[in-house]
């Protein structure tokens, strides 16, 4: 095995490891909905959501990194160029996870001067980590480009796949740089924020796990590489063509210019067009292939990505997306139903198929199927999809009560929230929350005992 | 190139994304000078020195901020230096506290406390005043915002989180400036109770 | 907008959207299993998905500008699992699956 691929592993127990804190948190920030005295005076519901949505980003991203590490050196044919740093760099990594959380959790808030914003918290939304972990996660990126560049200038064998990841990186890593402004001009800060946060999640992320994607295929299915490519190429076009001027969607409301209002709309309005086409795709895939492979859950976990990409993104985000509708959904529950489910669709399910793939070449495992990864993959996808409809039914009765009909003062807001509707809404959120919580364990346990357990026959087996 | 090829797709995503990305940075260059303080949409801070309203436009079909007469923010009027100083520590006190992961501005950040967009003309302030001994707005704020514990709201109370005097005013004046700037209409009928009849 | 309009009008974009998903789905189950009732489910799919847009159209109080997108989105998405399909068969020949 490649050190690179030793790497990978790391990364993606590093990021399995994560989706748990971030599961714990998010199973905090619900519970507050439902006890709000619950810690109060010890720790309140804005460092719980700091928690569950920072490590949303970490987990994700180490998810990301952990399957180009792995995928690379195979690519390639070499072991990529400054692996030994990336290595260093890990353990850095998780150190200053583990730290910035820790203060988070124990100091919370620093004083209001750049020494609280270098040190400890600097309170703007997925980038509220301190400047010091964020000049290391510069660090960890740059390193991680570099493999990934140099490695493929080295071998002057980029293929596809690697020359649009290799142009990928560059404006993943330049646009983090928005994690460090503290601007004073409200407008300002979110319209360069919404840089960073909509061209990561709807655009280069987007374009980061297609390329995954594109590997996992061709392993799992045996798709061919010049396939694999055109629809990448096909899927940076669409997403792209349609997400870059979608990021209007997000300047409606922050005191921009009102053309945003049809340019984003009109953007954003497009984007489940290509969703449907993967769908489609999906559907071809898993026709001609009969769903039979050597790796079951990694492919039910890719189907999962395509019917929650569209369901989450697709669906749910028109529900909101245009003008007239936003004014009113912006800001509420909804917007978090809408995120959750988009989240999950687009970027969880994909990572997840990737760890099972991971496990199965790690393991040497000639077939990986078995029961336990259907409840697990039962209990996560029935989970998320009830706590989103709870958050779905929230939110549109804080739509139509606080705003629709409140005039969305204090106390029309106080009005929504005290609705039955939403308060018990809140209630089965958190109930599936649980049950999304015990889909993750199965999902922990699977991934770590897959294989371990071999008969006599087959460890002879697999040593002649 | 047949457009079964990949070339075909590699030379449509290229030119596809430098078109969008023209217009983005396009677009861009007129909405940061929109968005200057100053701008078309954005008041310099020396706003918070007037009265602000929040008005339905016929014309523009949303309600907009209005610019009325002079309103001195806790009885004195600030000159440019002083309240730019003022918002920048207010922004600072946001920050460090992660008001935005409880509460929203302009509909952004977190839902768990209401949105503050137009925190500054809520109806509310004015039973804030007799509650808190105090006899304006700004200074109703203060006194709030420096022990919400004591003067909670309701069940969901907010957390004390040890503002200095000077802390929390500067983050109504920071509130009083974001009441100012023309969100395009958000949020629709501040204010007013519309029901389906 | 009232809230009733925006209940409405919110439901009815996601329906619109969801029809549009399911109509592909039953298009490539019956590319697939060629039976008559994928062949069905695919158009009566279709035609909900046109009603919907429709009764955006007629309904619901969105600006005429976004009532023409849905219109040309409804073309768009007619043609979208065919097109999707046949390049998919194309692209596929000679891949050998197992």
């Amino acid at each position: 095995m490649y050190r690179s691929q030793k790497l990978a592993i790391k990364y993606m127990v590093a990021a399995i490891s994560l989706f748990g804190v971030m599961t714990l948190a998010g199973l905090l920030s619900a519970y507050y909905y439902i006890n709000p005295d619950f810690l109060f005076g010890i720790l309140h519901f804005n460092i719980a959501k700091i928690l569950h949505i920072d490590t949303l980003v970490i987990w994700l991203l180490m998810g990301f990194m952990g399957a180009i590490y792995w995928f690379l050196p195979d690519e390639l044919g070499r072991e990529p160029i400054g692996i030994w740093l990336a290595e260093i760099l890990f353990y850095v990594f998780c150190a200053a996870v583990v730290v910035v959380a820790v203060v988070f959790v124990v100091v919370q808030y620093g004083g209001s001067d750049q020494a609280g914003l270098w040190l400890v918290n600097q309170g703007r939304k997925y980038v509220e980590a301190p400047r010091w972990a964020a000049s290391g996660v510069v660090v960890v990126m740059v390193v991680f480009a570099f493999n990934v560049i140099a490695t493929a200038i080295s071998t002057r064998r980029a293929t596809g796949i690697i020359a649009v990841l290799m142009i990928d990186l560059i404006p993943l890593v330049v646009l983090y740089l928005d994690a460090f402004p503290a601007i004073t001009n409200m407008s300002h800060d979110l319209f360069w924020w919404w840089w960073l946060v909509h061209l990561w999640v709807e655009a280069t992320w987007e374009v980061l796990i297609g390329c995954i994607m594109a590997f996992t295929l061709m392993q799992v299915l045996g798709t061919s590489r010049r396939i694999v490519e055109t629809w990448l190429y096909i899927e940076v076009a669409l997403v792209l063509g349609t997400g870059i001027l979608g990021l209007g969607h997000h300047y409606f409301w922050i005191g921009t210019p009102d053309y945003w209002l049809g340019i984003g709309g009109f953007f954003s309005a497009l984007e489940p067009l290509p969703l449907l086409g993967m769908i489609i795709h999906a559907i071809y895939d898993a026709g001609t292939h009969h769903m039979k492979t050597t790796n079951r859950p990694a492919l039910y976990w890719m189907m999962a990505e395509a019917f929650g990409n569209f369901l989450g993104g697709g669906v749910w985000g028109f529900m909101i997306t245009l003008p007239q509708i936003n004014m009113y959904a912006h800001g509420t529950q909804w917007t978090v139903s809408h995120g959750h489910f988009a989240f999950w669709g687009a970027y969880g399910c994909g990572v997840i198929a990737v760890a099972y793939l991971m496990v199965q070449k790690a393991r040497a495992l000639p077939q990986v199927d078995g029961q336990l990864w259907k409840w697990s993959f039962a209990g996560l996808n029935l989970g998320l999809v009830a706590m989103v409809g709870a958050l779905l039914v929230a939110g549109i009765t804080q739509s139509m009560i606080e705003r629709a009909t409140g005039g969305s003062t204090l106390q029309a807001y106080i009005a929504g929230q005290e609705s039955p509707w939403f308060s018990e809404a809140m209630i089965l959120r958190f109930v599936f929350g649980l049950v999304f919580s015990a889909g993750y364990a199965l999902l922990v346990y699977d991934l770590a005992r897959l294989g371990r357990r071999r008969t006599v026959a087959q460890q002879t087996a697999l040593a002649t | 190139m047949r457009f079964d090829e990949p070339a075909f797709w590699r030379a449509g995503a290229i030119s596809t994304i430098f078109v969008m990305l023209c217009v983005l940075v396009m677009l861009t260059v007129d909405s940061l000078s929109a968005i200057a303080t100053g701008g078309s949409h954005v008041p310099p801070y020396t706003v918070v020195n007037k009265h602000i309203d929040y008005v339905y436009d016929a014309a523009r079909g949303i309600d907009v901020p209005v610019i009325g007469a002079a309103q001195p923010l806790f009885g004195h009027m600030l000159d440019d230096r002083t309240a730019a100083a003022m918002m920048d520590k207010g922004k600072l006190v946001i920050q460090s506290r992660a008001c935005l992961d409880c509460h929203t501005i302009y509909g952004n950040g977190a839902y768990y406390g209401p949105d503050l967009t137009k925190a500054w003309l809520d109806p509310s302030w004015e039973a804030w005043q007799s509650i808190t001994g105090t006899s304006t707005r700004e200074d109703a704020m203060v006194k709030f915002l420096m022990d919400p514990v004591q003067y909670r709201t309701w069940t969901r109370t907010m957390p004390n989180l040890n503002l200095s005097e000077e802390e929390a005013r500067a983050v109504v004046a920071y509130l009083k400036w974001t009441a100012a700037v023309d969100t395009n209409g958000f949020p629709a009928n501040f204010g007013h109770v519309h029901t389906d009849q | 907008m009232t809230s009733i309009h925006l209940l409405e009008t919110a439901l009815l974009l996601g329906v619109y959207v969801l029809l549009a998903g399911l109509y592909g789905l039953s298009y490539g189950i019956d590319r697939f299993r060629h039976r008559r009732w994928t062949q069905f489910a695919a158009r009566a799919f279709y035609a909900l998905h046109c009603a919907a847009a429709v009764s955006a159209i007629v309904w619901t109080p969105l600006y005429p500008g976004w009532k023409l997108l849905l219109v040309a989105s409804s073309a768009a998405i007619f043609f979208i699992p065919r097109l999707t399909w046949r390049f998919l068969e194309r692209t596929h020949t000679g891949e050998v699956h197992s």
